[in-house]
């Protein structure tokens, strides 16, 4: 059996919209746009959809993908157009294909972090940054529900792969390509350490944006 | 997104429930309405959301030319403090503007523990509490819903009260409001203009004067206003409107479901049923109406749960009808439809049956009181024969778990009723070891007992409410007799349930008491997060309220209750005769048997309660 994936953007107040409610949300667009759907089986079917790349709350992405299973003929390239119009404001879907690819060649997303200063951002606050990102190795505190303590320890180098930062007046733009999965990297961890370990550089307010999901040669996965 | 919301909401719990944006919120150009309407519900976002009432205002509302109605519900705690540190007002939802500037400000009142909310609300907004405050045209502080039957407590801090169903009167209030903009009254204008349309309650136009011992020696209206204010009803049902494309929310909310009101009122004459006899006359919508109703609502909300909605469903003359009609679209569409507020004596097993598909959720049903002396004092009219058979079919079924609700402090109440509670869940349990197929699976009775609240235009309303004392001593007593394994036993804590019975039926002396709790900080009075029963004890001292006065003393025949200045249709010699038959232990037979003269019939021309539909 086919399955299929959207491509959509969650932006404005669809941000705060955290992933479990987002699934609820999808699952019930389909049924409003009149496109059947593959269901769970037992007392309570409901329709099956998966998100295979969880977005924090708050954060905005340009990327999202999400998986289901369409039945019976439908016309893939009316879709998006079907869904758009009954999905709440800052949910657009771009696009719905026939998947090819795996899920696991999802190897790197790339995430734009602008760290927002109130009163202009510090001199020389880019190179410092850089420079932490550019460390042999920045091992942090994570929470962590396995461990005993609540925590644990994860090195973010080697889980960074590319690293660009841009200083404007009052703001700083990271450009990052992470990890994606096994094990993934969520940028606040970058923020915390940028905290931690660099004090005056730390923002007064932060965006977290994904831009583009990557295959493992830094091509746009779908 | 105003960018200071932006800021500080990936800081507070749930975000997505200040945000708006959700599916089917009505969004309309500034430039083109001339009405602002903020509808607010003093209490979070989920719970305001679950609220059939709300969703039929703000639809009636946004279907009006020229008028944009927005919701507004109380920020959690964690909200509030980022709201008042960053100096943002409470804002509409939907515009994200702030509701100070609207020209309508409209609370729903479901319950009295929400009062607290009303002020903070107002507070938020930005806005002097009291009335006599607020000197400007706009914006117009109203009020309605069940709590509106007494509105004493909150006299002083609205504007307007709205009783009864607000689908006409609402419309007809905006329009007042419009005429009153365009024309540049007074605020002093536009209210005796609105005391002169029916169901609308002006509370600063009645003086009232009270007696030594602190009772009410009058109540005088002033500038024309009426006397009694009756409430208004829809009369037609079918023809009302309905919600059928209504707001999805983006996140959880309590009732996450399409409702479906059945019909309005309640046939039935339990006499301590403030919706019992405040909803009264019976009208109910007819299947074919339902019907379409109910699958329009799915289709337009992706729902796939429906919600049969009405005090007493099985009160419905053809339920089976409306079933099989929902059915029909309901099981190939995947959409599970449950019924709640059936009663143990008029229950089509065959019909649960068929909702159920295999699945043995909980029953649940409440008997009340636990003999069948205080049964018919309180005119429940259920035998405890009634409630044994629907035992006995449940569990033979395979039912295996029943949650039975009583209260306790009913009128009459002695330890022999409260011993009857314990003993009546020991029935249920042997009529389990009698007919269950499965012994070895268990079963679990669940009892809970409220503490009974003496509420406003019912047949209780001159009664005390019993001792937080009494009402404990009467938990001890039926803690200890409550026999075996597989019972459990819950009780309501007695604080909240004594603060509403003050508030029930509670003057406007009562508002100095509210504004002075709400200074120490109360709010959010429903969550256990933020009660403290203490404040309110402190804030009684402080304004030298007696709680026993409010709570506990009984009224006289003769006494002028706060609340006489409303009316539910039902009148109070009836209530009375309906007091006495309680005490008599009489029953009263329900209105589809004989009618009993209550006088809601007479709500509308050539009344006819509960016709065929």
């Amino acid at each position: 059996m086919t399955t299929h994936r959207l491509a959509f953007s969650k932006v404005d107040t669809a941000k705060f919209i955290s992933h479990l409610d987002l699934m609820r949300t999808f699952q019930r667009a389909f049924l409003r746009a009149g496109l059947a759907i593959k269901h769970t089986e037992g007392f309570n079917p409901h329709a099956f959809v998966s998100i295979p790349l969880p977005l924090s709350v708050g954060y905005s992405s340009a990327c999202e993908v999400l998986e289901c299973q369409l039945l019976g003929e439908v016309d893939l390239d009316t879709v998006p157009e079907r869904l758009n119009a009954v999905l709440p404001e800052g949910i657009l879907v771009h696009r719905c294909y026939e998947a090819q690819r795996p899920v696991k060649e999802l190897c790197f997303v790339n995430y734009i972090v602008t760290l927002e200063y109130e009163s202009g951002a510090p001199f020389g606050v880019d190179t410092d940054i850089q420079e932490l990102l550019g460390r042999e190795s920045l091992v942090v505190r994570k929470r962590s529900k396995k461990a005993k303590s609540g925590f644990t320890e994860v090195d973010l180098i080697p889980l960074i792969a590319r690293t660009s930062i841009e200083e404007r007046r009052d703001v700083v733009c990271l450009d990052l390509v992470l990890r994606a999965q096994n094990p993934g990297l969520n940028p606040e961890l970058i923020l915390n350490a940028i905290r931690e370990e660099l004090p005056e550089a730390a923002p007064d307010f932060v965006t977290f944006h994904r831009r583009a999901v990557l295959d493992d040669s830094f091509q746009i996965w779908e | 997104m105003n960018r200071t919301l932006e800021h500080i909401l990936p800081r507070v719990q749930k975000p997505a429930r200040y945000t708006g944006g959700e599916y089917n919120a009505v969004m309309k150009d500034r430039s083109q309405v001339d009405i602002r309407v903020a509808l607010c519900f003093p209490d979070t976002y989920e719970i305001g959301m679950s609220n059939l009432g709300i969703r039929i205002l703000y639809g009636v509302m946004n279907e009006m030319d020229r008028v944009w109605c927005e919701r507004v519900f109380a920020p959690w705690g964690d909200m509030e403090a980022e709201m008042r540190r960053e100096g943002i007002p409470l804002y509409g939802l939907e515009s994200g503007d702030s509701i100070a500037d609207f020209d309508v400000i409209g609370f729903s009142l479901g319950y009295e523990m929400s009062y607290t909310n009303v002020l903070n609300m107002l507070d938020l907004a930005g806005l002097p509490l009291r009335s006599e405050d607020r000197d400007g045209l706009s914006p117009l502080v109203i009020a309605g819903g069940t709590c509106a039957f007494n509105p004493e407590p909150l006299a002083p801090f609205i504007d307007i009260f709205s009783l009864g169903e607000g689908e006409d009167v609402t419309v007809e209030l905006i329009e007042l409001c419009r005429k009153a903009k365009e024309e540049c009254w007074t605020k002093e204008e536009l209210l005796i203009a609105a005391a002169q349309i029916p169901g609308l309650y002006v509370p600063s136009l009645y003086e009232v004067e009270y007696k030594e011992d602190g009772t009410i020696a009058s109540i005088t209206p002033t500038h024309g206003a009426p006397a009694v204010v009756t409430k208004r009803i829809v009369q037609d049902l079918d023809k009302a409107y309905f919600p059928t494309k209504t707001i999805v929310p983006s996140t959880e909310i309590v009732h996450d479901r399409v409702m479906l009101e059945v019909f309005r009122g309640c046939i039935r004459g339990c006499r301590f049923c403030q919706a019992g006899y405040a909803y009264r006359p019976v009208r109910c919508k007819k299947p074919e109406t339902l019907v379409k109703q109910g699958i329009e609502s799915c289709q337009n909300s992706g729902y796939q749960e429906m919600t049969l909605s009405s005090l007493s469903t099985s009160d419905y003359r053809r339920l089976l009808d409306l079933c099989d009609g929902l059915q029909e679209w309901c099981d190939p569409n995947g959409v599970s439809l449950s019924l709640p507020s059936l009663r143990a004596d008029n229950f089509s097993w065959s019909l649960m049956e068929r909702l159920q598909h295999g699945r043995k959720s909980g029953l649940t049903f409440a008997p009340e009181a636990g003999t069948q002396r205080l049964r018919d004092v309180i005119n429940k009219n259920v035998t405890e024969e009634d409630i044994l058979n629907f035992c006995r079919t449940a569990f033979a079924g395979g039912w295996s778990t029943v949650k039975l609700y009583f209260m306790l402090g009913l009128p009459t109440e002695t330890d022999e009723d409260v011993l009857g509670i314990a003993d009546l869940a020991d029935k249920v349990y042997r009529v389990w070891r009698e007919v269950t197929p499965n012994r070895a699976r268990g079963v679990k009775i669940t009892v809970s007992t409220a503490f009974f609240v003496p509420k406003p235009h019912t047949a209780f309303q001159w009664e005390g409410q019993i001792t937080r004392e009494e009402y404990e001593r009467r938990v001890k007593l039926l803690r200890e007799h409550m026999r075996g394994r597989s019972t459990v036993y819950h009780w309501h804590e007695a604080d909240t349930s004594v603060l509403e019975a003050v508030l029930a039926r509670g003057d406007r002396r009562l508002a100095d008491l509210l504004e002075c709790v709400w200074h120490k900080g109360a709010k959010l009075d429903t969550w256990n997060e933020y009660f403290s029963y203490d404040r309110w004890v402190e804030a009684m001292e402080e304004c030298g309220i007696d709680p026993a006065f409010y709570a506990c003393r009984q009224r006289d025949k003769d006494e002028i209750l706060p609340w006489s200045i409303t009316s539910t249709g039902v009148s109070p010699r009836f209530l009375w005769r309906e007091r006495e038959r309680a005490y008599e232990g009489v029953i009263t037979p329900d209105c589809r048997q004989q009618c009993t003269g209550c006088g809601a019939d007479k709500l509308y021309p050539n009344g006819v309660c509960d016709a065929e539909c």
